[in-house]
């Protein structure tokens, strides 16, 4: 670990100039109820430079950029621009100090055209007219964007919304760019473009902090990088001096854990068969066309798939939340296609959902309630018509305590557990009642390292006792080392079969985008 | 834990009495502003408290309010907004009075034909609300306006078809319902010859019954899970579709009881002096007693009190009934207000607690609180 | 119905004879009536004073009595949705406070007083618009809305150029469908080819339509559009929106109950031919007076043509070449030679 030449926060970085730093905060520290979301933060940021923020999800970044950005105020910290002392009380000052924000959940109009939507709100600047539209050409021109004014922004693709988002900002005047979390939507190709514009950027002066988690690209792009651990920034380094997993291991603070399974335990007990499953959207469109895998009890097929591609339905789908237009869904021997979700899971079916908030928990409700949502049916937690309190409160206290969900009790509320426990509570929950298969979205996402390490560890045992999963992941390794067999998916096809024990994240992500896909 | 307990009580208090606190102090602002006699206004309103019959009376009405804040609140338990309760129970109450105008049978027979009827009919008219909702995806909203305007004119159509030649005069009605039918009031509040209501029996059990659904049975938690989340109550089995019919039929079957304590207590008939509105008194009393079946007959009595003393403030204290109007939408909106402060904070201390149990490291479960 | 009046009207003229000896012979028990002030209770229907329509005319009737006699009064009124046992509670509230006599507005009251009435035998009350409380301690102040009805659809059908009349009613209630009828009848006694186009604004128990201006506009302008020239409404507050819609489409209205020449707005004044008068606030003042004097009746008080209880209303001068034929018509119903339906 201590490999790369790492410095220490707020020293100078070695080939830092004599200048003022664009951009340098001290000791800011930001509390929320229940959680220190940023604690004694320091960062300088040179002019002229594109700037990582890496870090966990939880770790802290997002705080931080909104703390920049004057959407959130800090508790304690002095923040300076240009080497002077400023207090962003709200976006409006920050942008009039020059700092501007990219969101990744782009907020354009899309019934307005890119000239409207760059203009809205920013009236005062240009007018609305051609000095507007000169000055929106000429900032095109100057970074090279390449964004024509004209068209609705409802016909744009993706990477095309992402530079009118930037040039929305440039328009407002920013110099200091933040863009979070900018790759996330993107395709390779659109990220290439994105880091082409980010360099030009950054030759016209102008400064870039550029927050990921995905290591590879931060080390493509980024001049300097800092690492965010728990709330603090631990270290920043230059990305020449380091490798990918070394990043990884300053994020999370130790050795990576790994999530290699080990012998393969798959037997030959057919467990989930899908069949030719074809579903189609309301209006039409294919969302998933002739789908066909099996799993076998002690097995886990892994999902691989650029997000949007069909995911999220398919496991709907054999969850029983969406009717599919044709094919079958098996379970062991029994065709449960039409089968209600309530049915499936009483079946044996134990989901872990993509979106822990919106499918997995009743946030407001307190933990022994949901430990009920979802086997309302069954016992523990229901007797005849009744819900079993007692019992249902009993296993609550079990899951508690064997998946280590930190918590004072059971009577609090869901939303009042980070998202690391609200997770172990799912997959405790998920994993009662042996359930013959699972199907688990993301079972990691957003959790801590922690969290993960044992999440996957109760993946292996149910594994190893026999359970069939069906693993449907964004994060590769996750994928790679937890999967017996790698299905590829991409808009809504199965366009690959893979081996996890022959295949590299490198050569897995490619396969993704369908460019090469190997075998 | 046993501390945690206390600030869990405090916290549930704190709201009610911080919400009566605020409506007291703006209500006096209001009399104030306008140069009605405060002390005066107060003191009448006290007055009824102390006196029999105002209780008594009081336990009547609340009786009527509770019904309809319950079937109310069935559908808010759900993310269902039955504003159609009034409609049900004016077709329900009609119906139910025509039958049990008609027939001739042993008193409990009589009266329990008269209670299935109404609950029958305020359920069909209710589900057809939610049939549309799911099949055609109409919201509730809209439809059970709707259909209230429809009941309306229904009900004034039937009215005079059925009209009984018996009431003359100006007012017409159903055919009088026969004792057997009827419900004696029950003289619950002594020192007064003013009884209660018979079926405030029924409201008792109603309220129970609901307690008991809501909290105790797979289909109130599936309810309750649908209100709290839809999406997360579809991804763990909730036929939602299946609820929502079920949950109004479940709303417009307490709507249809909604009217039987007047009907099968006092007027024996339904006529054009039928009371009306009654739906939407239960809209605000569900808010104020926050769906929960004490909170709500807390409310309902709130409410009973201080719709008599409008005719005490009036006619002894001079004030205007508004006052009394203007007082309860202050309450309603205090309770708002005043719950979701107390939610947030509850919150607040909660993420606190998480994270002090965090900082504190090392965790046995065995000490986990129950 | 006229022959029915007049037994009613000869009967309570005797038992008021008989009344008035009693007064005479028991002195002790009306003269504190008529020296110490009077305290009088007016209970209101929903709406209460404000509300353009019978309310407002009972308070009338209640503001001349407490101008002349000085007496003390305590009005209130009754709020939606309210159960029987409120308005029961309004009146016995009165009573108890010393209130006598004690009127109640609206046959909404007609049970509630049934109840209360007997409880209180030596207060004296009224109730307007109900005949089926019968009490030795109730008069019952009835209105032959029909008889002043069958007269302004007479003066209609004399000025009409189209023989196409409008009839608009607040609400789908027995007593409004009296207007509807006598109107229509005394239309079709001018020009048996006369058609009346007929809506109500509303259904009960709300009966919003007595205080929707705005419906009655829409609903006017309608009949208005599809060529009848003369509309008449016993629609309560409502009514003003048939005087603006009479006004922008060059047609004639007919009011009621008071005489809304006098206090509608200026602007639509020309477009009122006339108004049937239902002296409800007559029928107030009557009774006031009948308990100061020490002639409280009880039973039905029926005020008809023959009584000045109904009839129409002559301001603006549009029904002035007409008056003589109406007054004949008016003559014969009294007489009993012209029977006015009550039902439409």
């Amino acid at each position: 670990m201590s490999e790369p030449s790492t410095v220490e926060p707020g020293a100078p970085v070695p080939t830092s100039e004599a200048a003022a730093p664009a951009v340098e905060l001290a000791g800011i520290t930001k509390r929320f109820p229940g959680v220190v979301a940023n604690r004694d933060v320091d960062i300088r940021v040179r002019g002229g430079t594109v700037h990582a923020v890496v870090g966990e999800n939880g770790a802290g970044k997002s705080t931080l950029m909104k703390i920049l950005y004057g959407a959130q105020r800090p508790d304690e910290g002095t923040i300076r621009i240009a080497g002077r002392d400023v207090e962003l009380r709200s976006p409006a000052d920050a942008i009039s100090h020059g700092v501007g924000m990219v969101f990744q959940h782009f907020m354009l109009a899309d019934n307005l055209s890119v000239l409207e939507n760059v203009v809205l709100g920013a009236e005062g600047r240009h007018g609305i007219g051609d000095g507007a539209r000169r000055r929106v050409l000429e900032l095109s021109q100057a970074y090279g964007l390449g964004v024509d004014p004209d068209p609705l922004v409802a016909d744009l693709g993706v990477g095309d919304r992402q530079r009118v988002e930037i040039l929305k900002v440039l328009y407002r005047g920013a110099r200091i760019l933040i863009l979070d979390e900018p790759t996330a939507v993107l395709v390779p190709q659109e990220v290439a473009e994105l880091f082409a514009n980010l360099r030009a950027l950054k030759d016209q002066g102008l400064t870039v902090i550029f927050i990921s988690h995905k290591l590879d690209e931060v080390i493509t792009v980024a001049d300097e990088i800092t690492v965010m651990r728990r709330g603090s920034t631990v270290a920043t380094v230059l990305p020449a001096e380091v490798t990918a997993r070394q990043l990884a291991e300053l994020m999370v603070g130790s050795e990576l854990p790994s999530p290699q399974t080990r012998e393969s335990t798959v037997t030959d007990v057919m467990a989930l068969r899908v069949e030719g499953v074809t579903l189609r959207a309301t209006d039409g469109r294919t969302l998933l066309a002739d789908i066909d895998f099996a799993i076998r009890r002690g097995e886990v097929l892994g999902i691989a798939g650029v997000e949007g591609n069909g995911q999220a339905e398919l496991v709907e789908t054999v969850m029983g939340m969406r009717t599919p237009a044709a094919g079958r869904v098996l379970l062991g021997e029994q065709d449960v296609t039409r089968w209600s979700t309530r049915r499936r899971r009483e079946a044996g079916i134990g989901y872990i959902p993509e979106d822990r908030h919106r499918h997995g928990l009743l946030l407001e409700a307190p933990l022994w309630e949901n430990r009920v949502l979802g086997h309302q049916t069954t016992p523990p937690n229901a007797r005849g018509p009744w819900i079993n309190r007692a019992g249902a409160r009993a296993d609550t206290r079990r899951i508690v305590e064997r998946y280590d969900v930190r918590t004072p009790g059971i009577d609090v509320v869901a939303s009042a557990l980070s998202g690391g426990n609200q997770q172990k509570l799912i997959v405790g929950r998920e994993m009662s009642g042996e359930p013959l298969v699972l199907i688990a979205a993301h079972p990691t996402r957003g959790v801590d390292v922690g969290a993960q390490a044992a999440i996957w560890e109760y993946l292996r045992q149910a594994r190893a006792d026999g359970l069939a999963v069906l693993l449907v992941s964004a994060d590769l390794d996750e994928l790679i080392g937890l999967s017996d067999t790698i299905r590829v998916i991409l808009r809504g096809r199965v366009i690959a079969a893979l081996d996890p024990s022959d295949v590299s994240p490198e050569q897995l992500g490619s396969a993704m985008t369908g460019a090469g896909a190997p075998a | 834990m046993r501390r945690v307990d206390v600030g869990r009580l405090g916290l549930t208090l704190a709201a009610p009495v911080l919400a009566v606190l605020v409506a007291v102090g703006l209500t006096t602002l209001v009399l104030l502003a306008v140069g009605d006699p405060v002390s005066t206004t107060w003191g009448t309103i006290l007055d009824a408290g102390a006196d029999p019959r105002s209780v008594a009376l009081t336990l009547s009405s609340a009786t009527t309010y509770y019904l309809s804040a319950v079937a109310v609140a069935i559908g808010f338990r759900m993310g269902l907004f039955n504003i159609g309760v009034d409609g049900q129970y004016r077709l329900a109450a009609f119906v139910a009075a025509l039958v049990a105008g008609s027939v001739s049978l042993p008193a409990p027979l009589h009266v329990g034909l008269a209670i299935v009827v109404a609950a029958l009919v305020g359920a069909m008219w209710a589900s057809i609300a939610g049939l549309l909702k799911v099949t055609r995806g109409v919201s509730e909203v809209i439809s059970t306006i709707m259909l209230n305007a429809i009941a309306t004119s229904l009900v004034a159509f039937l009215l005079r078809e059925f009209r009984s030649p018996v009431l003359g005069a100006n007012n017409i009605g159903t055919e009088p319902i026969p004792a057997s039918g009827r419900v004696p009031g029950l003289p619950l509040v002594p020192g007064t010859p003013e009884r209660v209501y018979g079926l405030v029996v029924l409201a008792v059990a109603v309220g129970i019954g609901y307690a008991v659904l809501v909290d105790r049975t797979r289909f109130g938690f599936d309810l309750r899970a649908a209100g709290g989340s839809q999406s997360a109550a579809v991804a763990s089995g909730v036929d939602v579709r299946r609820m929502v019919v079920s949950a109004m039929l479940l709303s417009g079957g307490v709507a249809g009881l909604v009217g039987l304590p007047e009907l099968l207590g006092a007027s024996y008939t339904y006529s054009q002096t039928f009371p009306a509105g009654l739906g939407f008194t239960g809209i605000a009393i569900a808010l104020l007693g926050r769906n929960h079946p004490v909170g709500i007959a807390l409310g309902a009595l709130l409410w009973a009190y201080l719709d008599v003393s409008a005719n005490p403030l009036q006619i002894l204290a001079g004030v205007s009934s508004e006052i009394v109007e203007i007082m309860k939408g202050i309450t309603v909106l205090a309770v708002v207000v005043a719950y979701e402060v107390v939610r947030r904070h509850r919150l607040a201390r909660e993420q606190r607690q998480v994270a002090r149990e965090l900082t504190a490291g090392a965790r046995t479960p065995e000490q986990v609180p129950a | 119905m006229p022959r029915v009046t007049s037994i009613a009207t000869a009967l309570a003229a005797a038992v008021l004879a008989v009344a008035g000896c009693a007064s005479e012979s028991e002195p002790a028990s009306t003269a504190t009536g008529s020296e110490e002030t009077l305290k009088v209770g007016l209970a209101y229907d929903i709406g209460g004073r404000g509300d353009q329509s019978f309310n407002d005319s009972a308070a009338a009737g209640l503001d001349r009595a407490k101008a002349e006699y000085g007496v003390e009064t305590n009005e209130s009124v009754a709020s939606e949705g309210e159960p029987e046992s409120a308005k029961e509670e309004r009146l016995r509230l009165l009573a108890q406070n010393g209130f006598d006599p004690i009127i109640a507005v609206g046959f909404a009251y007609g049970p509630s007083l049934a109840q209360v009435a007997p409880e209180f035998p030596d207060v004296r009350f009224a109730i307007v618009d109900d005949a089926s409380v019968m009490e030795d301690n109730v008069a019952n102040l009835i209105f032959a809305e029909e008889e002043g009805s069958f007269l302004v659809g007479a003066a209609a059908a004399l000025k009409s150029q189209s023989g196409q009349l409008g009839f608009i009613g607040g609400c789908t209630v027995p007593l409004i469908g009296k207007f509807e009828a006598g109107y229509a009848a005394g239309a079709k006694h001018i020009n048996p080819d006369a058609e009346v186009d007929v809506r109500y604004l509303s259904d009960p128990p709300a009966c919003p339509g007595f205080s929707d201006p705005a419906a009655g506009n829409t609903a006017a302008t309608g009949m208005y559009e599809s060529g009848a020239d003369i509309v008449y409404h016993a629609a309560g507050g409502s009514g003003s929106g048939l005087f603006e819609a009479a006004d922008a489409a060059g047609g004639l209205a007919i009011g009621v109950d008071s005489d809304q020449y006098l206090t509608a707005d200026e602007a639509v004044r020309d477009a009122i031919l006339t108004s049937m008068l239902k002296r409800v606030d007559v029928a107030v003042f009557d009774f006031i007076t009948s308990v100061r004097d020490g002639d409280f009746t009880a039973g039905e008080v029926v005020y008809d043509l023959e009584a000045g209880g109904v009839g129409y209303s002559t301001s603006g001068g549009q029904v002035d070449d007409i008056t003589d034929q109406l007054d004949e018509i008016a003559q014969k119903i009294i007489d009993g030679e012209i029977k006015v339906p009550t039902e439409p």
